[in-house]
């Protein structure tokens, strides 16, 4: 971290204070939607002292659902989390991962989409203080991105609750594209390529038959 | 009631449903003799039983008709398409996933096909907690035979025993637990592991190609995409339903009114509490929505030196009834199939590279589904615009929970397995006996700790002779509305331990044959 940035984290530290003493149990209590106010709050004072580069890239065309830092944040996740490169997995460039994504996230209850908009921005910005990385998780490099799921996946039940949203997003989106199983030999639909019949509906039972 | 007025077509294949598409006006009036909320389990065992017996009977299910042929054997399709949510359900704290079908025929088109009686241990509590004297196993074998016949019901033959199962059956053999293969409710099965997504060759006897073509063969008529909103009520007695037709794009098509004398609500252990809820009835005794059951489950996936193919063969093939009872522990084992796309997502094998390594090898992975008899001490909340599962694993059953991932860990090592990974948000794997105890103690009972699933929800309006404890009657009427019945999982008044498919057509048709009864 530079010198010029320790005024900046040291703020952002301060702004951290309401969610580092809201403790487990009143997480819990309140959960995500409870807790929306104040990691709105610290969120949004992150993102103005910690500008990414990444937000001056434009959002694909036809995502409809995913606002622009949630985009980005996924962007960054499909690459730590599926590093397909050295695989015989399908390139993940090869599957429309994203576009799954924001599929997904329009078919989400409205109050569901709520809270885990909220979460999202959480996990970006709290990647400034948390793990003291001094920076947003969509800037993080590869090693430290992982170190930070990792860390989340054993942290206290918000964070091991987002560890796992945000991959189960993107491990779903990328394994429900049929390109992506033949490299593990599943076999997906197979009643048709096997000419199976169908049998139809059952006949009435026999009482109805006499 | 005259069933000798009705003519009997027998309908071979598919279903007449009315559709949202099929709706060319704003506003429906329409009666009934009894009009049945929902067709699953309870809804379409009910609607057969009542319009055979020569009742008009109205169905409306707030999910889409899907008929086999558009089914697709795509698990991630399938939940957006057949289940409650999009197969996004999940309680409160979000660490246990719901998943109820929605759709014409209920969770009975996407679930595992297994079939079990209640347990007596089960009635036996049902007889002593909640004063149902007539639940006794003998009074309820007729019901249960009916259902197994009418189901084609049978234990999984040899060559239903895929893989994924014939080692979790070698496995508990040299442990000298006990292992049998399931009952399951299915004819010819073509071993294509699909069941989650629908059976689309109609060999599992979901209500869609059974109950519900019956029923309708008897007159019954069904409508899909119509969403009731209210149970009306005048002078403690029900006079019918309001309804809204909703299209798949969310636009609502039209309203709708049902005049009927008899109401049968059989939505699923979620939604009809909320329906009950949103029409303020039914709750005196301050049970509605209380004293949710869900069974959560895990599944304990393991990797072997043989690859195993898990989504090859029947889905389910045996299971471990070694520690059913309470006084042994109080869970079960079962072993069976999944895809890539569950499979995927049931462990923490690490981030990044750990994980592409573990989906690399996911052919040699198989699991173990554990259940336990949990404690009814969830709640289901109408919160004005959204319904709220609040549901936690109640400290009392934490125990059963663990001992019951043990066992599956034992079971997967004795299988020849070379490492276990438990399904916590975290990544934690057992590789011998001998790490068993020490890797499980990490575990605590808090939210996101342990990754679980829910297909058994149930307990929500139970069942009960105390009209200050329970919200039906051992009839299946409402304690506080007369004609107003619940067929569902909801009047489950503990949970059965068992996979509850069988005991819901059961009590379906018990409660059926009380209202016949009664009518007549």
């Amino acid at each position: 971290m530079s010198s010029s940035e320790s005024p900046a984290r040291t703020e952002a530290v301060r702004q951290a204070a309401p969610l580092s003493r809201l403790t487990r149990r009143r997480f819990l209590r309140y959960g995500l939607i409870g807790s929306a106010a104040l990691a709105a709050a610290a969120a949004g004072s992150f993102a103005i002292l910690r500008r990414s580069p990444v937000d001056a890239i434009p959002v694909a065309e036809g995502i409809r659902n995913l606002g622009a830092g949630e985009y980005h944040l996924f962007r960054r996740a499909i690459e730590v989390l599926l590093p397909t490169a050295g695989t015989a997995l399908t390139p993940v460039e090869e599957v429309p991962v994203l576009a799954n994504i924001d599929h997904m996230m329009g078919l989400l209850p409205a109050h569901v989409r709520q809270e885990l908009g909220t979460g999202l921005a959480l996990f970006d910005n709290a990647a400034v203080v948390s793990g003291f990385h001094g920076r947003r998780f969509v800037d993080l490099d590869d090693q430290a991105a992982v170190d930070y799921f990792d860390a989340w996946s054993r942290g206290h039940s918000i964070q091991r609750a987002l560890n796992t949203v945000i991959k189960q997003f993107v491990y779903t989106a990328y394994w429900r594209e049929p390109e992506t199983w033949p490299p593990v030999e599943f076999d997906g639909p197979v009643s048709d390529d096997w000419g199976l019949d169908y049998l139809g509906n059952a006949p009435l039972p026999r009482e109805d038959q006499a | 009631m005259n069933p000798e007025k009705k003519t009997i077509r027998e309908i071979p294949r598919g279903l007449p449903v009315v559709r949202a598409q099929d709706i060319d006006r704003s506003r429906l009036e329409l009666s009934a003799d009894v009009v049945v909320v929902g067709s699953g389990a309870g809804g379409a065992v009910a609607a057969y039983e009542l319009a055979r017996k020569g009742l008009d009977v109205l169905v409306l299910e707030a999910g889409p008709y899907v008929p086999s042929r558009e089914m697709t054997e795509d698990f991630s399709e399938a939940l957006e398409t057949l289940y409650e949510d999009h197969g996004s359900q999940a309680n409160r704290d979000g660490d246990i996933l719901v998943l109820q079908g929605r759709c014409v025929g209920g969770s009975t088109l996407v679930n595992g096909c297994v079939s079990f009686r209640t347990p007596d241990f089960i009635l036996r509590e049902w007889r002593e907690y909640f004063d149902l004297k007539e639940m006794t196993p003998e009074n309820l074998a007729p019901y249960f035979e009916r259902v197994e016949r009418n189901l084609s019901i049978s234990e999984n033959g040899e060559h239903e025993i895929a893989r994924h199962s014939q080692v979790i059956r070698d496995g508990a053999r040299k442990l000298g637990w006990s292992v049998k293969p399931f009952q399951r409710n299915v004819k010819e099965c073509a071993l294509t592991g699909h069941c989650l997504s629908g059976c689309k060759t109609e060999r599992k006897q979901s209500m869609l190609v059974t109950y519900l073509p019956w029923a309708a063969a008897h007159g019954a008529r069904i409508h899909s995409d119509t969403r009731v909103t209210r149970v009306l009520e005048e002078q403690g007695r029900t006079t019918g339903v309001e309804a809204q037709v909703v299209g798949r794009d969310g636009v609502k098509v039209a309203d709708m009114v049902v005049h009927a004398g008899r109401v049968v609500l059989a939505a699923g252990a979620v939604q009809t509490p909320v329906l009950l809820q949103k029409s303020g009835l039914g709750n005196s005794s301050g049970q509605v929505g209380r004293n949710f059951a869900c069974h959560p489950s895990m599944y304990v996936g393991a990797r072997y030196p043989e690859p195993i193919h898990a989504w090859r063969g029947a889905l389910l093939g045996n299971y471990v009834d070694e520690f059913l009872h309470p006084d042994d522990g109080g869970f079960m084992l079962e072993s069976g199939g999944l895809g890539v796309a569950e499979m995927c997502l049931i462990t923490e094998p690490g981030t990044g590279e750990p994980y592409m390594r573990y989906m690399e090898d996911i052919r040699y992975y198989t699991g173990l589904v554990t259940l336990i008899h949990d404690q009814n001490v969830g709640e289901i909340r109408w919160k004005g615009d959204h319904k709220e599962i609040e549901y936690r694993l109640a400290e009392r059953d934490f125990p059963a929970m663990m001992n019951a991932l043990k066992a599956a860990v034992r079971l997967h090592l004795a299988s020849g397995a070379t490492e276990v990974f438990l399904p916590t948000t975290e990544h934690l794997v057992v590789r011998s006996a001998e790490e068993i105890d020490p890797v499980v103690a990490r575990l605590e009972n808090r939210p996101q700790h342990l990754r679980l699933v829910s297909y058994h929800p149930q307990g929500t309006c139970r069942m009960g002779s105390d009209p200050a404890n329970s919200v039906v009657g051992p009839d299946g009427q409402c304690h506080d509305v007369r004609g107003l019945y619940i067929t569902d999982a909801s009047v489950i008044p503990t949970s059965t331990l068992v996979n509850p498919q069988t005991t819901i057509y059961a009590l379906a048709t018990w409660i059926a044959d009380r209202m016949v009864t009664e009518t007549a």
